[in-house]
């Protein structure tokens, strides 16, 4: 089951390299109104799509960075994508 | 496997439209269930909804081992009767589930370890299952191909030994279950992929398969590793679940050499020879999320390592066949059991992660008290999906290496 990760500094490289950081859930709730149901949802819940899904990934053996990519999860092949949001 | 005659465990029926419960996903927990529901309740118009086959996915691809050395008190009882439930389903299903009681010797690679072992053993003892702690010297007695010489990796400092605990033919449990719920009245409809639950006013009112629509009042939904995927997709229920491939191996048969469930924290590492003399293999997951269960050479490399290392006997013996599965893991490294609570009529079983097997046939009994009561039974009242928000996280991780990658 190879994986090869695109990292925006350090280009294609091997997935070993990197440490998975989530799935995407959009910004980290307000604490203002914050409700148990709200930061567990962000804290753990998960989609667990068998398909595309937009997800974090950090390069741990590498430059460091935080990113996000969009990866097929029943064929592990990233997908095309506009680069990480942040 | 799909062919006009007639399947072994009965009758081939025809998909009717309507059922008093509806089960997706073919696997041993779905297959107990329905058992319990006939056997104990009497509730035998019931439809087992699988897109495969039976046994397709994590009931046919685990490693077979059973135990019940958990980490918290509310695991442990449930595994335990699971347990003791082995030698009553052989008798009762008329079915050779080869329970082999061989015992599991988990290895401790340190002082920390052993200290961890000791609070799980308290756990067990309380409990009333036999679990002890035993040193390396005692560990080598026990198998004697055991390497406890210093100059290894992780030296072997002493083992946590569970004489009770062993190994079960996962299939003739699949092929058990499938005919003793099926002589009961349990209809099991293969090759039907189910596609949507239909709701009105918070209730479950049918499940919409490819095969056509069926009405039914209650679902459990216990398709293991697809499980989360499904109960997000048709009720958008969100699941503190993480999928991983797991892969598994087994070497070339040799004569006897292991008697005993074999295991290793520090390795990562399993291992016990089949009846057939086989040593079978496993716990890599993959570190990232993947429903691909494709094997990889990186793990197969790190076996043949772990393996040569501390049992040496082991060095050039070859693999003969490998897989994977999905283990669907929880933050807490314990399942998901609930009903009636997001939807009227909804059940779910799942979150077991790579322990789906030793517990399917206790799990099966309750969820099937659960459904047929619609009263959650004691033992599975610490399971429910609330605990996440009410942050009551258990312990298990405590007991193990922590393999999500959410923490």
């Amino acid at each position: 089951m190879a994986l090869t990760i695109t990292c925006p500094i350090c280009g294609k490289r091997n997935g070993y390299e990197f440490r998975y950081g989530g799935e995407e859930k959009g910004p980290r709730p307000d604490e203002k109104d914050l409700t148990p149901e709200s930061w567990c949802d962000y804290v753990h819940m998960n989609r667990c799509v068998a398909g595309v899904q937009q997800e974090w990934w950090f390069h741990r053996d590498g430059c460091g960075s935080w990113f996000t990519i969009f990866r097929d999860t029943t064929t592990n092949l990233e997908k095309e994508t506009p680069e990480a949001k942040e | 496997m799909f062919s006009k005659s007639k399947p072994m465990w009965g009758k081939k029926t025809k998909l009717k439209s309507s059922y008093d419960v509806v089960l997706i996903g073919g696997g041993l927990h779905s297959l107990a269930t329905a058992y319990y529901l006939a056997k104990e309740h009497g509730i035998t118009d019931v439809a087992i909804i699988e897109k495969n086959y039976i046994g397709y996915g994590g009931a046919g691809r685990n490693t077979a081992i059973v135990r019940a050395n958990q980490r918290t008190q509310y695991n442990v009882p449930l595994y335990k009767e699971a347990l003791d439930l082995w030698p009553v389903l052989t008798k009762e299903l008329d079915y050779n589930l080869m329970f082999n009681n061989c015992g599991n010797l988990n290895l401790m690679h340190s002082e920390a370890a052993m200290n961890a072992a000791r609070m799980t053993i308290a756990t067990a003892q309380f409990h009333g299952v036999e679990s002890h702690l035993i040193d390396a010297k005692e560990a080598k007695e026990l198998v004697p191909a055991l390497n406890i010489s210093e100059d290894i990796t992780f030296p072997i400092h002493g083992a946590m030994f569970h004489p009770p605990g062993g190994v079960v033919r996962h299939d003739a449990v699949v092929w058990g279950l499938a005919k003793g719920a099926s002589k009961l009245g349990v209809e099991i409809h293969q090759q039907t992929e189910a596609t949507g639950i239909n709701t009105k006013n918070g209730k479950v009112t049918a499940v919409v398969t490819d095969k056509g629509v069926i009405n039914t009042k209650q679902v459990l939904i216990s398709a293991g590793g697809y499980s989360a995927a499904l109960i997000h997709g048709f009720l958008g229920i969100k699941l503190p679940i993480s999928v991983l491939t797991i892969q598994a191996m087994v070497t070339q048969p040799l004569k006897p050499i292991l008697n005993h469930v074999v295991s290793s924290g520090a390795y990562h590492c399993y291992a016990n020879q089949t009846l057939k003399g086989e040593i079978a293999t496993g716990a890599h997951m993959d570190q990232w999320p993947n429903y691909t269960t494709l094997n990889t050479a990186h793990y197969i490399k790190h076996q043949a390592e772990a393996l040569s290392e501390f049992l040496p006997a082991l060095r050039g013996v070859r693999f003969m066949r490998i897989w994977g599965g999905l283990a669907d893991m929880t933050p807490d490294m314990a399942p998901i059991m609930d009903g009636n609570e997001q939807v009227e009529g909804f059940f779910m079983d799942c979150g077991w992660g790579y322990f789906g097997f030793k517990s399917c046939s206790a799990v099966g009994r309750h969820m099937a008290s659960f459904m047929a009561t619609n009263t959650c039974p004691d033992i599975l009242k610490p399971f429910a999906l609330k605990r996440y928000q009410e942050h009551k996280l258990m312990g298990e991780t405590a007991a193990l290496v922590s393999y999500t990658p959410d923490n």
